[in-house]
């Protein structure tokens, strides 16, 4: 995940000086900055194995929430 | 990926921020010597000692200290050690992902498992941030009650540390305010020696994980609450996102590490020093079952004397401020990374009013609930850990996901023994939450076993 960045020569919106972008392109990867951030990484997709994994544990947290709440319940009478 | 244009390039405060920090990074790297690593590690230690002290939180330091107050030295000493060690696999992994992705958990969820995945994930998050939070102010407000100082001047106390924290609006500040707040979490370990512990005892029970608890729902329930005390879902979140924000590269994964091992170390000192520190309210069979932190230093006053008893109240008040501070930052960057949203501490208040809103909103609205006369709070207080313990293995396994991502993670996904073992503690947590169920659902299970 890497590209090339050119420093703008018609200097910056954020009003960032000459030196603060010299000290930004030589410290930071090019990803790490908050422009590069904007973008999308791309979705991949699941396999069937994987969601019936997922469905699986969302099940039981939905189900064990549901015996916590008991329990509170029991204990709140 | 599509290439950048020259004119699509803006450079912002937050990246110059950055960027200054990350250069004393290289210039600390390029020298030789032991100096120079210790300044590297001075430089790069941070999110992973704030998320395992900031983990040593009200309820988790209430869990050690009803663990120490109901079994004494035994069994839950080495047993709080290897749940320390879960975490630093767990958390490791996080070090990992924000290095190589430069991405937030949040964000690298809704990017690439779609939202139909990342908003369930969310709200496990949501939820469990915010009864966690609460948490946190109730144990500020009990650890300063026991000084006589007022409800509402605990949370404003609380929320005013918070907010200076952040007055600074520079994540490296940010980071080190925050350390020597939670660097007051050692203060757990005077206390247990003044308790004079049989180190005879604590060193066999270390070795020996003996005597051994009954099986039963009592102890079913500590143990839920003593992982639920040091792996839970608001740490995957936070420690990603502080290595993204801190700017930390595949360069510094091995600091990262360490990072995170000293975390843990520290860690699970204070947790140790809290059970051996209530050990005596065993050994004189006082029963601590609805003892909050107000209650422990009032109990343990005639042992250890009003000044070590003061010493456990302060440490109860400062961890729950420390979490305070770590889960609602975790919440803001969660929420900035799937809004959309500018999401960094290094953010000018101007540039950053969503993240900012959103980190004070949760605290104000958290404490505020705390002040609400009548409420059931204790079950709230009880309850967190085991909550936070169901809701990982949904967690983990979009975790194992994503560090086992060749796409995003290249060469630097899991090697085969951590991924065995990240597989194995999905399937512990997994099983003690359905044990836990059963003893709810059916305790009559646990007497044919030969328990209580």
């Amino acid at each position: 995940m890497t590209q090339r960045i050119n420093l703008m020569e018609s200097g910056n919106p954020h009003g960032v000086s000459r030196d603060d972008q010299n000290v930004v392109l030589s410290s930071l990867e090019p990803d790490q900055l908050v422009e590069a951030k904007k973008r999308h990484i791309p979705r991949r997709r699941f396999k069937d194995s994987e969601l019936v994994l997922l469905w699986g544990l969302r099940v039981y947290l939905l189900f064990m929430l549901a015996v916590v709440a008991y329990q509170v319940w029991t204990a709140a009478r | 990926m599509k290439p950048v244009a020259q004119s699509e390039v803006v450079i912002t405060h937050e990246d110059v921020d950055r960027a200054h920090d990350r250069a004393r990074v290289s210039k600390a790297r390029a020298r030789r010597g032991f100096s120079s690593g210790a300044r590297l590690l001075w430089l790069l230690a941070g999110p992973g000692v704030l998320v395992m002290l900031g983990e040593n939180d009200g309820p988790s330091m209430l869990a050690y200290a009803a663990t120490g107050a109901k079994f004494g030295i035994g069994f839950f000493l080495p047993f709080v050690v290897l749940t320390f060690c879960m975490a630093i696999v767990v958390q490791e992994m996080t070090v990992r992902l924000g290095a190589a992705t430069h991405r937030g958990h949040a964000e690298l969820i809704f990017d690439r498992f779609g939202p139909f995945w990342g908003w369930f994930s969310m709200i496990d998050l949501g939820i469990g941030n915010f009864l966690t939070l609460i948490t946190e102010f109730i144990a500020v407000r009990a650890g300063l009650g026991f000084f006589g100082v007022r409800p509402w001047v605990a949370i404003l106390i609380a929320l005013v540390i918070l907010y200076a924290a952040l007055m600074s609006h520079r994540y490296w500040t940010w980071e080190r305010i925050t350390l020597a707040a939670a660097a007051f979490n050692l203060i757990f370990i005077p206390v247990a020696f003044m308790t004079h512990p049989h180190w005879h005892s604590v060193g066999h029970s270390l070795i020996t994980w003996h005597p051994l608890p009954g099986f039963n729902k009592d102890t079913l329930l500590i143990v839920l609450a003593d992982i639920g005390a040091t792996v839970t879902p608001w740490m995957l979140f936070f420690q990603q996102s502080a290595t993204v924000d801190k700017g930390m590269t595949t360069k510094d994964i091995r600091f990262g590490r360490i990072d995170t091992v000293l975390g843990a170390a520290l860690a699970s000192a204070a947790a140790v020093a809290t059970i051996l520190a209530t050990a005596p309210l065993f050994a004189h069979k006082m029963s601590a079952d609805n003892f909050q932190a107000a209650e422990f230093a009032q109990a343990l006053q005639p042992i250890i004397g009003r000044f070590g008893a003061s010493l456990f109240a302060l440490g109860m008040v400062e961890a729950g401020i420390v979490a305070a501070i770590t889960i609602s930052t975790s919440s803001a960057y969660a929420f900035g990374e799937v809004a959309r949203k500018p999401h960094s501490l290094n953010l000018p208040m101007s540039e950053g009013r969503s993240f900012y809103g959103v980190l004070t909103l949760c605290a104000l609205a958290a404490g505020a609930i705390v002040l609400i006369p009548g409420l059931p709070l204790v079950y709230v207080v009880l309850l967190v850990n085991v909550v936070a313990v169901l809701a990982m293995p949904p967690a983990l396994v979009f975790l194992y996901m994503l560090v086992n991502d060749r796409e995003i993670m290249g060469d630097l996904v899991s090697p085969l023994w951590a991924s065995i073992l990240s597989k194995g503690i999905v399937i512990v947590l997994t099983a003690t939450g359905v044990l836990y169920g059963v003893s709810i659902i059916a305790p009559n299970i646990f007497a044919a076993l030969g328990g209580k």
